[in-house]
């Protein structure tokens, strides 16, 4: 098959002095193969591999809604991401405290665990039907995290943040703009957070 | 000594039918392979756990620098000629037919629309190393919204007429450190023409559940 048939003679012909003797040359394919194969794995790598992850989001629209829904202040939390990858956070509305952590996996998932686990003991789950199924069930945390941006965060903050939120099973979470009342409290902890609920709500909807 | 000692043969294994299999795959995976779209700045994305690809769909991609520039690249060379027209007419850029046909291969780009016809004028290579000032996003002046909505459009009569398969997904490409004031604009802009589901890219990380089940 890969052999080079260097005589020209027939078989069976008489050989004839000083002519050059019949056996084959054998060419050896394994280094071809191996070339073969090396580029084979360079483009399955490149084709294959090289296909980006996305991460789908869901903005909330802009049309402001007639019927809110029911949640209590005291389900929500706050993340504001401020600036040097620190990110705030605060407790329902009145009284708030703000507080810090880091996007370790000790820092901010500690705190949303926390946070979950204890509305999940106080409120109880809902059973609404999972999407796409309507027999199956699923249980929601009523647990809601409001995540607000500062100017200063940069875009690996969001997307750690929205990471956390798959991580901890959050199930109700929305991206919203932040207030100047919250810029001010970041500022200014001690001062308080000087707000009203509807004006949360406000935010929250864009009205 | 035994008489019959036997001949040392050294066993050669025929290379060839491997050789054929291995060139056959090559060229596969050669011809499958789609060439990556040239980009005109290097965006290190953030990581995140999320598995999903990119959908085959084709994509309409918003790619924002670290700096908050932004640039937008679509598929499909049909779709790109119709934009270019409806935007022509709609925001007359004087616009030649020429330039029209090479705006439907120019891949990202990054200007104003007052800018476009001298950048479309350049050279290829020219194109990808002069500097840009990204596409205008502010409020006052948003030229993101038009396109991509004009963009999306022209996608949608390609599908009416069976020239593409799918509308567009439309994705963004941002630097782990482009600061969120660009973004915020960017994702206000796709809310205003009504896009509120989108993608953004990212490079993979190990999910945490998963690795402590293991």
């Amino acid at each position: 098959m890969a052999d080079i048939q260097t005589s020209e003679r027939r078989a069976g012909q008489p050989s004839r002095r000083g002519s050059p003797s019949r056996s084959a040359t054998r060419v050896d394919l394994t280094p071809m193969v191996d070339l073969g194969f090396l580029l084979i794995t360079f483009f399955m790598l490149t084709t294959i591999l090289s296909k980006p992850q996305v991460m789908p989001v869901v903005m909330p629209d802009k049309t402001p809604i007639d019927d809110p829904p029911a949640i209590t202040h005291r389900q929500v939390l706050t993340l504001l991401l401020g600036a040097n990858d620190k990110v705030y956070w605060y407790e329902g509305i009145t009284d708030a405290q703000l507080d810090s952590t880091t996007y370790d996996a000790d820092g901010l998932r500690r705190v949303l665990l926390e946070k979950k686990a204890r509305i999940d003991r106080e409120f109880g789950k809902v059973s609404r039907s999972a999407p796409g199924s309507p027999e199956q069930k699923k249980a929601i945390s009523k647990f809601t995290v409001l995540i607000k941006a500062t100017p200063e965060a940069r875009y690996k903050n969001i997307v750690d943040v929205f990471d956390e939120m798959k991580i901890c099973g959050v199930d109700h979470y929305v991206m919203i703009d932040i207030s100047p009342q919250e810029e001010a409290f970041i500022r200014n902890p001690a001062g308080g957070l000087q707000f009203n609920e509807a004006e949360q709500v406000a935010a929250a909807y864009r009205k | 000594m035994p008489k019959n000692k036997p001949t040392r043969h050294i066993p050669t294994v025929d290379m060839t039918a491997m050789c054929d299999v291995a060139f056959l795959l090559l060229t596969f995976f050669m011809l499958t392979a789609k060439a990556k779209p040239q980009e005109p700045v290097s965006v290190d994305t953030p990581s995140s756990i999320s598995e999903t690809k990119l959908p085959e769909a084709g994509t309409l991609t918003i790619l924002i620098d670290s700096e908050g520039k932004v640039y937008l690249d679509m598929a499909g060379q049909h779709t790109r000629l119709s934009l270019i027209k409806d935007m022509n007419e709609q925001y007359p850029m004087g616009l030649t037919e020429e330039e029209q046909l090479k705006f439907t291969i120019a891949g990202a780009f990054g200007v104003p629309r007052n800018q476009l016809k001298s950048w479309l004028d350049l050279e290829g290579s020219e194109r990808a190393s002069v500097k840009v000032p990204g596409v205008p996003t502010d409020s006052v002046n948003n030229e993101l919204g038009p396109w991509i909505h004009n963009a999306r459009l022209a996608q949608f009569r390609m599908k009416q007429e069976g020239k593409v398969p799918d509308e567009y997904v439309i994705v963004l490409k941002a630097d782990q450190n482009t600061p969120y004031p660009a973004i915020q604009k960017v994702i206000n802009t796709l809310i205003d023409i009504n896009v509120n589901k989108f993608n953004l890219i990212t490079s993979q990380e190990a999910d945490p559940n998963k690795t402590n089940a293991l």
